[in-house]
């Protein structure tokens, strides 16, 4: 397969640019000093294109985007899509066949299994990283850690390719209510954005981490504050024209983003969410966040990123866990999956369920499944992804990957792929070493490429 | 003070102490316990879903039951004529074991057989379940979607009670004048009903038997993982372990309470300075009437099996049995202890071993 053209290579990247912190919680300041940081923004707007209702709708249904469901603590293969039935290692929960012939998932994927035509299955994936910091680094950046050098993350690369520095939507937003999470909780107060500097980081929010100040006062009518907008407008306007200020353009470039996101504030409020499509969804907080990931998507948002905590890390009380957790996943999956299908969106849409590993086919004694990246599953569906595919397998109790495997790299180039993004184009970071989106010419898993 | 010959002097009565006797070797974990009153058959549900009969002087086992998923709790009904065995398929099963044959087959629960138990009288069977579902954002528990506590007619297998008490419902007792059932769950609340009238007598929760998770999650875990009354009916026992930061670590305190069941007072639970951490699935009254034996885990400590004196809480013998214990009896003699275990399994060259186990301890320096 040719691999897509790049309409962006090279890639503007900040040189040596690092984030440090990422900001947990979105204070307008924070978000000033951050776009003032980037430089240069570009002048159009979603704001603005979404003025005309029907080139909106038409730039949503042609614009990509991409859900990753981030299952952290690593979710086992075998309560979800690689049940080993009648075998010791299956564990106490049934499998159950799919929409796709002779295809079965754990009984606790029952809805996905209705769906199991519109979703592709990965049953072959093997990495070198067994312990959860650096295998979340492996997953969420595709490649091993090459110090001094910070790799982005995968979604601050899609969002300096999916999104646009003033989307009043940011283009990176993490949904994660847990403040801790143990080895997370060290990824998450880590570098996110890597070289590509600041601006590409996740804005994050969910539980107790909210984007605050961008209500309009209370006692200021949409009216009153429309004309003071205006008039700075007008009035930066020709200061930025009459000095031929950079800065002054960077500011103003801050203030419209500040102005988008307080147009799109309520985007953030899941009481804002249909009640209906609340309870479809479900109460937890992860259903919550998926359901708001995808109405953050519709509305312009190129990569949501939905995680709660660490759940999936079951050392003790394995199968106590995964009797709450993955029904709610499974459901999860299956309301997301439909509704953007309902709403022209899955073309576009890339939706990606994994965690950064898988577990044990055995159970220690504390009845829990342990660390496992030899041979385990992960689940792909929506843009540029072929529906109703399930690669590759592991053999009779799910020890070893049964044929061909795949590692981080192949996953990388083919959420790349599947995007239109090109896999192996340079990162242009001045004086830094050459690094590639992805390393090593790595090739996609094609069988899953549509 | 009058010299005494130490000759004449009456020999001092040995210190309480469980020795292992005998291991019996069975292929999959075991999750519950019964035995025989002559204490000469072990019966054990395990995780391959198999009942096996297992005749102790030989070790030999045998499969004479069978559940579409883990087998989770045995009961032996009086007379020793019938096995009734539960599984996390939901189903109990009624086995007369003359003949072997399955005499009756009901579909409890949609959901897992967490526990079960026969009364003392064998006229009921209770078996409890429960599914946590997310209930909030903060992932409370739902209400259940079935009653989560049964009681059946042992005799006919018809339905008596069904009673909604909030799921996973982990732990299942039965009073010794067979007038009342106790059950407790995930979130550590217990409850009494009275088993003629159908109505709840009492109920509590103790915050001390479970975690709500901070670390890595947002939920409950642990719980009420068994239940027993105190031999004269005054108390009732349960265990599991204490509150966690990080649930998954599987490191709280082993920890037993006492309760007056009429209030859900709490009377007694152990000692400080007695436990390590770890969780204590198993709870044994000794014929005695006056000590208990608590089992499970060891994450960190010295024992995960220790004897009780059940009037002042003391661990008078505690010992670290290798592996995990997941059930306990003791013969009614009162000379042994019957344990069951789970090891660590192992896949090696495409084998499994043999990752369930029996053990047999004798008792000594307790009354018959």
């Amino acid at each position: 397969m040719t691999p897509p053209q790049d309409p962006h290579t090279p890639i503007p990247g900040m040189a040596g640019a690092t984030c440090g912190q990422p900001d947990h919680v979105l204070h307008r300041r924070k978000f000033l000093t951050g776009l003032g940081a980037a430089g240069t923004v570009s002048l159009g707007s979603w704001a603005g294109l979404f003025s005309l209702p029907a080139f909106a709708q038409q730039a949503k249904r042609t614009a990509k985007r991409c859900i990753l469901l981030w299952l952290c603590g690593a979710p086992s293969q075998f309560e979800t899509w690689d049940p080993k039935p009648g075998r010791i290692s299956a564990g106490p929960f049934r499998s159950i066949p799919t929409k796709l012939p002779g295809v079965h998932f754990s009984s606790l994927m029952s809805r996905c299994a209705t769906i199991a035509d519109k979703l592709a299955v990965v049953r072959c994936m093997k990495t070198d990283q067994n312990e959860h910091l650096q295998g979340i680094n492996l997953l969420n950046r595709g490649s091993a850690p090459r110090p001094p050098f910070v790799r982005p993350v995968l979604g601050s690369v899609l969002a300096q390719q999916l999104g646009h520095l003033d989307n009043p939507v940011p283009n990176f937003i993490l949904l994660d209510p847990c403040p801790e999470g143990n080895e997370f909780k060290e990824f998450k107060a880590g570098n996110w954005a890597g070289w590509l500097g600041a601006q590409y980081g996740p804005v994050r929010v969910g539980g107790d981490y909210r984007i605050e100040n961008v209500q309009r006062q209370a006692d200021l009518s949409a009216e009153d504050h429309a004309s003071r907008n205006a008039l700075r407008r007008f009035l930066t306007r020709k200061y930025e024209n009459d000095r031929k200020s950079a800065a002054a353009a960077s500011q103003n470039a801050v203030f419209e983003r500040v102005k988008g996101l307080m147009s799109c504030a309520d985007l953030f409020d899941l009481e804002k969410l249909p009640a209906k499509d609340r309870e479809r969804y479900g109460p937890g907080a992860f259903a919550q966040h998926t359901l708001q990931a995808r109405h953050l998507v519709e509305n312009g948002a190129p990569f949501v990123m939905v995680s709660n905590g660490m759940p999936w890390d079951s050392h003790v009380f394995h199968n106590e866990i995964y009797q709450m957790l993955t029904p709610e996943l499974d459901n999860v999956i299956f309301q997301l999956i439909t509704d953007l299908e309902q709403r022209g969106l899955l073309d576009s849409t890339l939706v990606v369920a994994m965690g950064e590993f898988g577990r044990t086919p055995w159970l220690n004694q504390a009845r829990g499944r342990d660390h496992y990246s030899k041979a385990w599953s992960l689940m792909l569906a929506g843009c540029g992804i072929k529906r109703g595919v399930v690669v590759g397998g592991t053999d009779a109790e799910g020890a070893e990957v049964d044929g061909q495997a795949f590692n981080e790299k192949n996953l990388f180039a083919t959420i790349f792929s599947a995007l239109g993004i090109n896999p192996y184009a340079l990162y242009d970071i001045g004086d830094l070493p050459s690094f590639r989106r992805v390393e090593d010419r790595a090739e996609p898993i094609r069988e899953v490429l549509a | 003070m009058a010299d005494t010959d130490p000759k004449s002097s009456p020999t001092p009565p040995a210190e309480p102490k469980l020795t292992k006797a005998k291991e019996i070797n069975l292929p999959s974990a075991v999750l519950a316990l019964e035995s025989t009153p002559d204490g000469k058959t072990l019966f054990a549900a395990c995780l391959d879903g198999s009942v096996q009969r297992v005749t102790v002087e030989t070790g030999e086992a045998l499969a004479i039951g069978r559940h579409d998923s883990y087998a989770s709790g045995v009961a032996l009904l009086p007379g020793a004529q019938q096995l009734v065995s539960s599984g996390y398929d939901g189903v109990l099963h009624w086995l007369d074991l003359a003949s072997g044959k399955e005499l009756r087959s009901v579909q409890a629960h949609q959901f897992w057989s967490w526990d079960l138990a026969a009364s003392p009288d064998g006229r009921w069977v209770a078996s409890v379940t429960g599914q946590y579902r997310a209930g909030s954002y903060k992932y409370d528990p739902a209400p259940g979607t079935e009653p989560s506590v049964r009681v059946y007619d042992a005799v006919s297998g018809a339905l008596k009670h069904s009673w909604d008490f909030l799921p996973p419902v982990q732990a299942v007792a039965f009073s010794p004048d067979s007038r009342r059932v106790a059950a407790g769950n995930l979130m550590g609340e217990v409850a009494v009903w009275d088993l003629e009238t159908g109505r709840i007598v009492s109920q509590w929760k103790t915050d001390d038997l479970t975690s709500w998770g901070i670390i890595k999650s947002h939920h409950f875990l642990g719980g009420v993982f068994a239940l027993e009354f105190s031999p004269d009916g005054e108390r009732l026992y349960a265990c599991g372990m204490g509150p966690m930061r990080d649930p998954m670590a599987g490191n709280g305190v082993q920890r037993w309470q006492s309760f007056d069941w009429k209030t859900g007072k709490k009377l007694d639970q152990t000692h400080e300075g007695e436990s390590g951490q770890g969780l204590m699935e198993a709870l044994a009254f000794h014929p005695d009437g006056k000590h208990f034996v608590m089992a499970g885990r060891l994450f960190q400590g010295t024992w995960n099996l220790a004897l009780f004196e059940s009037a002042s809480g003391r661990n008078l013998f505690s010992i670290d049995a290798k592996h995990r214990i997941t059930d306990a009896r003791f013969s009614a003699d009162g000379q042994r202890l019957f344990l069951a275990k789970a090891r660590q399994q192992e896949l090696k060259n495409g084998r499994w071993n043999d990752f369930g186990l029996l053990e047999i301890h004798t008792v000594t320096g307790l009354g018959a």
